[in-house]
C-alpha cells in the first residue's frame, strides 16, 4: 500500500513539473460496479495527453483545465469519457466490465481468432451452460443453443442426437456434421464426457468451413475439451441421480372396447368381401368375456433410473498445467431391461519446455456397455391386443397367433438377448514451436481407434416355444428327415474397429504492419488415414452355460455346433493442403480467404482431386467516425462465399459385385457360386459440393446488453447424387449418379440480453430462431426416378422425392370423407375415375421449416435459475405404427370412441375394418411442439473460510416437463434417414419426462 | 535478424522438401489395396463366378417359370390355363384366350428377366475380355458359354417380341435414349445371334471334353444345335442340316431308349441332353422358382396351383399307342411312376408330367432340370431341312416313332414331321412359336376357337412399361 502510494506521489510530482501552473488538480476514485478500487486505471486528458495511473485504492488525482475531456480506461473494462466541470472533486468513477463478445477468441480450423474480426458465421456454446445441469449426450445438450442448428433429439440410451446444420442438404450422402475434437476429426461425440467440454464450436458458412474441404459441408463442430489453469489444483465433483418416465402414452383400448371393435371389424370385412358364403361365418368373433386386460405399453416400461459421477482436478503453473477427469454414468432404459453403463477417462496436459516450443496433449478413453431392446416394442406394444395376457394360465407367454401377427411384446423384450460394448480412444499429440517473432509451427499427430463389439444369443427355440401354446420341443424341428436341421440357438458375435491417424503440419504468421495493417496467414499439409474393418461369427446350438458369457468358441461340426464367420476391410486416405489468409486494416476492414485442396482414394483416379474455398469480407461500420453517435457498440457486416464437399457416401468406386447367384453343375449338382455386378458405376462419382453464400450482421446495443446476430444464407448442393433407375432392358439395380440440385435458403437469428440489476440480481435472455427453407431444386439426368420411401412394412410408402419439393416430402393419398359404409372416400385428383398411384399428392416434409429456442437464466443471490425452452415448427410426422395396422390389433381409445358406425357417422374416423389402410394424410398429423427442454434451480452455498467445501452447489433439474404438441403419437422427434423412417413414427424411442437432483462441489 | 532469417529459409526450404515428398508418395498413398474390387480388378474365381450367375438367370421365375410356360404353352393349342376357374395366374386366362395385351405380367416378367440375364452376360463378356492374366484355355471357355447364353437369351427375346435393342455394353446414362434402346432390324438381330453363336461353337469344348464336375456347361453341340435352330428360324435350311448332321455324326449324343425316362432324375443329363438347365432339389435347393409348383396338380391330395395342363387337342392329336402321350400327360386318377397316386380330387383332368418332380414335389425349387435342347430336336431339324433340300427325312423321323412304340412313315410329309415334333415336343417352350414359324398359327389357332389375328399375334406385344420407361422410343409391334 505504501509504494502504491510513493507512485503516485512521484508521478503527481513528475506531471506538476511538466504542466503549466494554470492548470488544476483535479481528485477521484476509480471503482468497478462492485465497488471495488481498480488499481492501475489510466486516466488520461485527451487534448494533451496527460497521464496518471490509478492507485491501489483507485484514486489518482490529474492536473487539467475545466471541459477538459478525461478519458478512464482499464484493460477488461470499458472506457469511460466525461467532461471536467470546475468541481475538482470527483464523483467515484465507476468502470463497467467490458462483456463486449467480440473479444473472446474463437475456435477455428487450425486455429484461433478473435470474433472481432471473424467474417464468418460461428455459434458458440461454453461448457459451463453444459456443467450446471445434467446432460447425458453432448448433442443432445446442443439443442436450442445454437442458431442454424437442428437437433433431433432421441432419448433412447446412448443413441446420439441427429444434428441438422442449416437444413438438409443430401439425400444419400452422410447428414451428419463433422466433429472435431481437440483436432482429431471423429464422426461422433456420442460418449465424451459432457463434465469435459470447454467449448463448442459450430462453424455454418463457407467461409469457417472451407478449410475442412471435402468435410464440410455439413458444417462443423468443433469440441474443445477443458485444460488446466494456473492457479493450485482445484478438484471438483459433481453428482447427479434422476429418473425418467414416458412423457405421452397413447391411451389404448381396453378389452371390451378391444372386443366391440374387432367384432365390427370382422363382421365389416365379411360382408364386404366377395364370397356371400361368409357373410353369416361366426367362427371368427371375440366373446365379449374376456380373462384378461392387458396394459402392454405399461408392462414393457420402467421408470428408469440414472446416476452420474464426475471428478475432475485442474491446475498448474507457468509452465505445465494439467486436467484430469474421470467420470461413471449409469442409465437404464425405459424399457424393461436396457441399460447402459459409461465410463470415461481424460487426461489433458500443457507443458511449456521453453519460451519458445510449447508442448500439449489431450488423451481420453470412453468405455460403453449397453444392453439394448429393439424400439420395435413400442410398435407391438401399441398394437397387441389386451385380452391376449403377458403370462397365461399355463405358465406359457400369451400368444396371439389365432387372430392377429403381433408378438407378444414382454417376450420380445425378454428373448432378445444383446449386448454391446463401445470402446474409442483418442489421443492428440501437438508441438508449438515459434520460430521466430510472428511465426509458428504446429505440428500435431492424432490417432482415434473405436473398437466395437456386439453380441447376439438368439435362442430359436425359445422364441419358438413363446409363438403359440402348441409349439412344443418335440415339434420345433421339421417333421421331414430329409429336411435342414433348425439350430436351437445362434450366437452371433461381431468385432469392428477402426483406426485413424492424423498428422497435421502448419505454420501460422501473425503480423501488424504501420499499426493498422494486420495480417494472419495459415499454411499447411494433413493427412490422415483411415482403417475400418469388421470380423464376425456364428455358432448355432450353442451350450447354455457358455451364453452367458457371449463365448464364441467355434464349435464343431461332430455335435452340431459349429461357426461360421466373415469379415471385411476398407481403408481411406486423405491428404491436403490447407492455407487460410486474415487480412484487416485497422480491425474495420476484414477480408478472409481460405482454400484447401484434398485428394482422396475413395474415388477413381481421375476423380480424387477437389479444391474448396471460401472468400468473405467484414465491415466494422460501427467503427467509422460516422457511426459514432448511432448508439451501437457493435455493428458488423459481413459475407462470404465459398465451396464445400461431402465425402461422406458410400464405397462408390467399388463395383457393386454381389455373389449368390449359384448354379448346380455336375453329375452330383454341387453348387458353384455365381456372381454379378448389378449396378453401373459411374466412375465420376465423388464428392457433393455445396456452394455457400452468407450475409450476416452482428451487433452489440445498450451498453453491450442486447446483442445479436443475424445471418442469410444459401447452400446449393449442385451435384447432389441421387438414384437412377435404367429402363428394366438394362437389367441393373437402380444405381447412384451426380444428377441433382438440392437447395437450402435460410435465416438465423440469435439475440441475447444480459443485465444486472443488482448485486443480488442478475439475469439473462436468450433466444435462437433459424428458418429454412429446402428444396430438391433441380435434375439433370433423364433416367432420375422420383424414389420413394418412408415404407412402413405393410406395402405401403409414405415418401418421395421429386423435383420442387423439399426433401422426405410425404406423398400420400388425400381422404376426401367417409361414404356411407363408413369407409375412406379418397379424392380422384387425375380424375380418371380410379384411385391409383397418380392420386397422390405431396403434403409437406417431416423437416421443420423453424426451430427455435428461448431461455432464461436468473442468478439471485445464491440461487440461480435456469429455463430452455425449443419449438419446432412447420413440418408433418406420419403416425406409422396406426397406419400400419393389420387385422384384430389394437386401436387407441381415440379411435374406438369415434369411429363411423351406421347409427353414429363419424367425419374423421372410418368404421371398424381389417383392411390394411392406403398411406393417406388421415395418418399425418403436425410434427409441432413446443416445450420446457430444461428447468433447474440450484443453490450455492458459500463456505469461504471452509477448507474442504469452498463451493458447493445442489439443484434440481426437469427435462421435458411440458410438451405442447399437436401429434397423437409417443414422440414428434422421429430422426432417421430421409427415406427410411425419419418423420414417421413406426418403432420410435419416447421421448422421455426427466426429473434430477444433483450436487456440484469443488474443494 | 539474419540469423533468424537463415533459420527461417531452413524452415521453409524442409517443408517444402517434406512437400515434395508426400506429393511423390501421395499416388502411392492413395492407392485402393488388393482386397477390394474396384472397376477393372477381377480375379479367376470372379471370372468363373461371374459366368455361372448368367446361367442362374434361368433359375428365375421371369425366365423359366410361369410366364414362359404361359407365353409358349397356354397361349398355344397344346395346353389351357388350367387350375381353378377363379384363380387367373394373373393374366395366363388372357394368354390362353389371346386376349393378353401390352400391360400383361408375362410379357413384363419375361422381357425383364431376359434382359436382366443379357446384362450379367455382358458383364461377364466385357469384363473376362480385358483379363489378360485369366489362363487362355479357361479364358476362351468362359467366353464361350457367356456367348452362348446370351444368344440363347436373346433368341427366346426374338421368338416372342421379334425385333430388339441389342444390347452389349453398360449403357451411357448419358446418351440419347434413340442410341440406346432403338430395336435393331429382326436381319441385325438374327446376325447377332448367330454372330454369338459362331464364336460359341470356336470357343466351346465338347460335351465329353468337359470333366465330370462341370456337367450342364454349354458345349460345342449345344451352340451348334442352337444355331441350327436360329437357321431353321430364317429357313436357312443348308445351314440347319449342315449344323444338324454335324451333331449327329459326332456321335456325342443319342436317343434316350424310354422317352418317359428323359424327364426322370436319371435322365438329367444323360446321352439325349444336348443343353438343359440345371437344378438341385435336396437343400439348399437350388431349382427353377416354382416351375414344377405352377404346374402341379392342384386341389387335395395335389402338389401345386395346376396351370398350364394339356389340352384335349393335344390328348386327341395323339396317334394311338404313341408311348409320348402318357409320359406327357398327368392323368387325373393314374398312379405315377414313382407309385405316386394322382387322386380324384384333383381339379384338373390333366396336368404336365415334364414337370413333375417325384423327389421334391411340392418344393418351391425342386430338382427338376428344364430339357432346352436335346438330340431328338436335332433329328427332327434335320428331317424338316431334308424335306426342303431333299433328303432322308423318314431316318430321323423313324428313330423318334420307333422309340415312341409308333410304326415307320415310308415317306413322310413337312405335315407329318410337324406333327412328330409337336409330339416329342410337347410342352418344352416351342409350340407357340413353332406354329407361328410353320406360318399356320392362324388357321391352327382360330379353328380352336382362338382369335388369332395375322399380322398382329405372330409377335407378342413389347411391354407398356418398358415402351413408357423408354420415352416410346422402343416401337410396339404390329397391331398391338
Amino acid at each position: 500500500m505504501m509504494s502504491g502510494r510513493l507512485y503516485v506521489i512521484f508521478f503527481l510530482f513528475f506531471t506538476f513539473s511538466l504542466n503549466s501552473i494554470a492548470q488544476s488538480f483535479y481528485s477521484g476514485t476509480v471503482i468497478d460496479e462492485n465497488s471495488v478500487p481498480i488499481f492501475g486505471a489510466s486516466i488520461i486528458i485527451k487534448n494533451n495527453s496527460n497521464f496518471v495511473q490509478s492507485d491501489i485504492d483507485g484514486k489518482f488525482v490529474i492536473e487539467a483545465k475545466t471541459n477538459d475531456i478525461l478519458l478512464i480506461s482499464y484493460s477488461g473494462y470499458k472506457n469511460l469519457e466525461f467532461q471536467l466541470s470546475n468541481n475538482y472533486e470527483l464523483n467515484d468513477i465507476i468502470l463497467k466490465e467490458d462483456i463486449n463478445l467480440l473479444d473472446e477468441v474463437v475456435v477455428v480450423g487450425y486455429g484461433n481468432q478473435r470474433k472481432e474480426i471473424l467474417t464468418s458465421s460461428v455459434s458458440l456454446v461454453k461448457g459451463d451452460d453444459l456443467t450446471n445441469e445434467p446432460v447425458l449426450n453432448a448433442t443432445q445438450a446442443l439443442q436450442g443453443k445454437a442458431a442454424g442448428v437442428q437437433i433431433i433429439s432421441s432419448d433412447a440410451p446412448g443413441v446420439a442426437s441427429q444434428v441438422i446444420i442449416r437444413g438438409l442438404g443430401t439425400i444419400q450422402a452422410g447428414r451428419e456434421p463433422l466433429y472435431v475434437v481437440d483436432g482429431i476429426l471423429t464422426n461422433n461425440i456420442n460418449n465424451i464426457n459432457t463434465a469435459d467440454i470447454e467449448t463448442i464450436t459450430v462453424l455454418k458458412d463457407a467461409a469457417s468451413l472451407a478449410i475442412y474441404g471435402n468435410r464440410g459441408a455439413n458444417g462443423v463442430i468443433i469440441v474443445n475439451t477443458k485444460k488446466g489453469g494456473e492457479e493450485e489444483i482445484k478438484v471438483s465433483y459433481d453428482n447427479f441421480v434422476g429418473i425418467r418416465d414416458i412423457s405421452y402414452r397413447p391411451v389404448m383400448a381396453n378389452s371390451n372396447s378391444f372386443v366391440t371393435y374387432s367384432n365390427e371389424a370382422i363382421l365389416f370385412n365379411l360382408l364386404n368381401d366377395s364370397n356371400p358364403n361368409n357373410d353369416n361365418d361366426l367362427s371368427a368373433f371375440f366373446p365379449s368375456e374376456q380373462l384378461y386386460n392387458t396394459n402392454w405399453i405399461k408392462e414393457i416400461s420402467q421408470l428408469a433410473f440414472q446416476s452420474n459421477h464426475n471428478i475432475s482436478a485442474a491446475g498448474g503453473n507457468e509452465n505445465l498445467k494439467t486436467f484430469f477427469s474421470a467420470g461413471l454414468n449409469q442409465e437404464q432404459g425405459i424399457l424393461k431391461g436396457s441399460e447402459l453403463e459409461r465410463a470415461t477417462l481424460r487426461s489433458n496436459l500443457d507443458y511449456k519446455i521453453s519460451e519458445k516450443i510449447k508442448y500439449s496433449h489431450s488423451i481420453s478413453f470412453q468405455l460403453a456397455n449397453s444392453q439394448p431392446k429393439s424400439f420395435g416394442v413400442f410398435t407391438t406394444a401399441y398394437k397387441q391386443a389386451p385380452i391376449v395376457p403377458v403370462i397365461d394360465e399355463n405358465g406359457r407367454y400369451g400368444s396371439s397367433v389365432a387372430f392377429n401377427n403381433v408378438g407378444n411384446p414382454v417376450a420380445q423384450l425378454n428373448l432378445q438377448n444383446e449386448k454391446q460394448r463401445f470402446l474409442k480412444l483418442q489421443g492428440s499429440f501437438k508441438i508449438d514451436y515459434e520460430i521466430i517473432n510472428n511465426l509458428n509451427f504446429t505440428s500435431r499427430f492424432s490417432v482415434e481407434t473405436n473398437h466395437n463389439r456386439f453380441y447376439n444369443f438368439d435362442n430359436r427355440l425359445a422364441s419358438y416355444l413363446s409363438l403359440e401354446p402348441g409349439n412344443t420341443i418335440d415339434n420345433f424341428q421339421p417333421t421331414d428327415p430329409e429336411a435342414e436341421q433348425i439350430p436351437e440357438t445362434v450366437l452371433y458375435v461381431a468385432h469392428s474397429n477402426d483406426y485413424r491417424w492424423f498428422f497435421d503440419n502448419y505454420f501460422t504468421y501473425k503480423k501488424t504492419f504501420d499499426d493498422s495493417h494486420n495480417i494472419n496467414v495459415t499454411l499447411g499439409l494433413v493427412a490422415e488415414e483411415n482403417k475400418y474393418e469388421t470380423l464376425y461369427g456364428s455358432r448355432i446350438n450353442v451350450p447354455a452355460d457358455e451364453n452367458l458369457n457371449f463365448n464364441l468358441n467355434l464349435g464343431n461340426n461332430n455335435d452340431g455346433t459349429e461357426g461360421s464367420g466373415g469379415g471385411f476391410s476398407e481403408t481411406r486416405k486423405l491428404y491436403s493442403y490447407i492455407s487460410r489468409l486474415n487480412y484487416d486494416f485497422d480491425k474495420k476492414y476484414l477480408f478472409n480467404f481460405s482454400f484447401r485442396k484434398d485428394a482422396s482414394n475413395f474415388f477413381q483416379e481421375k476423380y480424387r482431386y477437389g479444391n474448396f474455398y471460401a472468400l468473405s469480407a467484414g465491415w466494422y461500420l460501427s467503427k467509422e467516425s460516422f457511426m459514432q453517435e448511432s448508439g451501437f457498440d457493435i455493428l458488423k457486416a459481413r459475407i462470404s462465399y465459398g465451396k464445400l464437399g461431402n465425402a461422406q457416401i458410400p464405397s462408390l468406386n467399388i463395383v457393386r459385385y454381389n455373389q449368390g447367384f449359384s448354379y448346380p453343375f455336375g453329375a452330383n449338382q454341387d453348387v458353384q457360386q455365381g456372381g454379378t455386378v448389378t449396378a453401373t458405376v459411374q466412375e465420376d462419382l465423388s464428392w457433393e459440393s455445396t456452394y455457400e453464400f452468407n450475409f450476416g450482421i452482428e451487433f452489440a446495443l445498450l451498453d453491450f446488453k442486447l446483442n445479436g446476430e443475424i445471418d442469410f444464407y444459401e447452400r446449393v448442393n449442385s451435384n447432389a447424387i441421387l438414384p437412377l433407375q435404367l429402363p428394366n432392358t438394362f437389367g441393373f439395380d437402380p444405381f447412384l449418379s451426380h444428377v441433382g440440385e438440392i437447395k437450402n435458403i435460410g435465416v438465423e437469428l440469435s439475440l441475447d440480453w444480459k443485465d444486472k440489476i443488482n448485486d443480488d440480481l442478475s439475469y439473462s435472455i436468450n433466444t435462437n430462431l433459424s428458418y429454412n427453407k429446402n428444396e430438391l431444386s433441380k435434375i439433370s439426368n433423364q433416367f432420375f426416378t422420383n424414389q420413394t420411401g418412408g415404407n412402413i412394412n405393410n406395402g405401403q410408402y409414405t415418401k418421395r422425392v421429386s423435383i420442387g419439393q423439399p426433401l422426405g416430402s410425404f406423398y400420400l393419398y388425400e381422404i376426401a370423407g367417409i361414404d356411407d359404409r363408413g369407409e375412406f372416400v379418397y379424392k380422384d385428383l387425375n380424375n380418371d375415375g380410379e384411385i391409383n398411384e397418380n392420386d397422390r399428392r405431396f403434403f409437406g416434409t417431416y423437416i421443420p421449416s423453424l426451430v427455435s429456442s428461448f431461455n432464461i437464466k436468473v442468478i439471485y443471490k445464491n440461487f440461480d435459475v435456469n429455463i430452455a425452452t425449443y419449438g419446432s415448427f412447420g413440418n408433418k410426422v406420419y403416425n406409422g405404427k396406426k397406419a400400419q395396422r393389420f387385422g384384430n390389433e389394437n386401436i387407441e381409445q381415440f379411435v374406438f370412441n369415434n369411429r363411423w358406425t351406421s347409427g353414429r357417422p363419424s367425419t374423421n374416423t372410418p368404421v371398424a375394418s381389417n383392411n390394411v389402410p392406403l398411406s393417406s394424410n388421415y395418418f399425418l398429423e403436425s410434427g409441432d411442439y413446443f416445450r420446457i427442454n430444461n428447468f433447474t434451480i440450484g443453490y450455492t452455498f458459500e463456505r469461504e473460510n471452509s477448507k474442504l467445501f469452498k463451493n458447493t452447489r445442489l439443484y434440481f433439474t426437469a427435462k421435458n416437463p411440458l410438451i405442447l404438441k399437436k401429434f397423437s403419437g409417443y414422440t414428434p422427434e422421429l430422426p432417421g434417414d430421409p427415406m427410411g423412417l425419419a418423420g414417421v413414427e413406426l418403432d420410435a424411442y419416447p421421448t422421455l419426462s426427466s426429473f434430477y437432483l444433483g450436487i456440484n462441489m469443488s474443494f | 535478424m539474419n540469423k533468424n532469417n537463415s533459420k527461417l529459409k531452413i524452415l521453409i526450404g524442409t517443408f517444402i522438401v517434406v512437400n515434395l515428398f508426400i506429393t511423390s508418395c501421395s499416388e502411392d498413398f492413395l492407392e485402393i489395396e488388393a482386397n477390394q474390387i474396384t472397376a477393372n480388378s477381377i480375379t479367376e474365381e470372379q471370372a468363373v463366378e461371374l459366368v455361372n450367375g448368367i446361367y442362374n438367370i434361368f433359375l428365375s421365375w421371369q425366365v423359366s417359370s410361369f410366364s414362359w410356360n404361359g407365353i409358349t404353352s397356354i397361349a398355344s393349342d397344346d395346353a389351357d390355363k388350367g387350375s381353378d376357374p377363379g384363380d387367373t395366374g394373373s393374366d395366363k386366362h388372357l394368354l390362353d384366350a389371346l386376349n393378353h395385351d401390352a400391360t400383361s405380367i408375362s410379357v413384363a416378367e419375361l422381357w425383364e428377366g431376359h434382359f436382366n440375364g443379357i446384362q450379367r452376360a455382358n458383364q461377364a463378356i466385357n469384363r473376362i475380355q480385358p483379363f489378360d492374366d485369366l489362363d487362355n484355355e479357361l479364358k476362351t471357355r468362359l467366353l464361350g458359354e457367356a456367348k452362348f447364353l446370351r444368344a440363347l437369351l436373346y433368341f427366346r427375346l426374338l421368338q416372342t417380341f421379334g425385333e430388339l435393342p441389342l444390347i452389349t455394353e453398360t449403357p451411357d446414362i448419358n446418351s440419347p435414349l434413340e442410341e440406346l434402346l432403338s430395336r435393331a432390324t429382326i436381319d441385325e438381330t438374327f446376325l447377332f445371334i448367330e454372330g454369338d453363336l459362331i464364336q460359341a461353337i470356336e470357343s466351346l469344348p465338347n460335351k465329353n471334353q468337359y470333366p465330370n464336375i462341370e456337367l450342364g456347361r454349354a458345349t460345342k453341340g449345344a451352340a451348334k444345335t442352337l444355331l441350327a435352330k436360329v437357321s431353321m428360324y430364317q429357313e436357312k435350311w443348308d445351314n440347319v442340316l449342315a449344323l444338324t448332321n454335324e451333331v449327329i455324326q459326332s456321335g456325342e449324343y443319342s436317343l434316350t431308349l424310354n422317352y418317359e425316362d428323359i424327364w426322370k432324375e436319371i435322365g438329367e443329363n444323360n446321352e439325349e441332353s444336348i443343353f438343359e438347365i440345371q437344378a438341385k432339389g435336396a437343400i439348399p435347393s437350388v431349382g427353377v422358382d416354382k416351375y414344377s409348383l405352377t404346374q402341379g396338380a392342384r386341389g387335395e391330395g395335389g402338389w401345386g396351383w395346376g396351370f398350364n395342363v394339356p389340352s384335349t387337342d393335344l390328348l386327341n392329336s395323339y396317334e394311338e399307342n404313341d408311348l409320348r402321350r402318357d409320359a406327357t400327360i398327368i392323368f387325373r386318377g393314374e398312379t405315377l411312376y414313382d407309385g405316386r397316386y394322382v387322386p380324384e380330387s384333383v381339379v384338373n383332368e390333366m396336368y404336365n408330367q415334364k414337370a413333375y418332380s417325384s423327389a421334391f414335389t411340392e418344393f418351391e425349387r425342386t430338382g427338376k432340370n428344364i430339357r432346352i435342347l436335346r438330340y431328338a430336336e436335332v433329328l427332327l431339324m434335320n428331317a424338316e431341312a431334308a424335306i426342303h433340300l431333299g433328303g432322308d427325312v423318314s431316318g430321323p423321323i423313324n428313330q423318334l416313332r420307333s422309340r415312341a412304340g409308333l410304326n415307320p412313315l415310308n415317306n413322310p410329309t413337312l405335315l407329318d414331321v410337324w406333327n412328330e415334333r409337336r409330339w416329342e415336343l410337347a410342352f418344352e417352350h416351342d409350340r407357340y412359336f413353332d406354329l407361328v414359324r410353320q406360318g399356320r398359327a392362324a388357321s391352327v389357332l382360330q379353328s380352336l376357337g382362338k382369335p388369332f389375328v395375322t399380322g398382329k399375334h405372330e409377335l407378342f406385344p413389347i411391354p407398356q412399361q418398358q415402351i413408357d420407361l423408354s420415352n416410346g422410343i422402343l416401337t410396339q409391334n404390329p397391331g398391338w
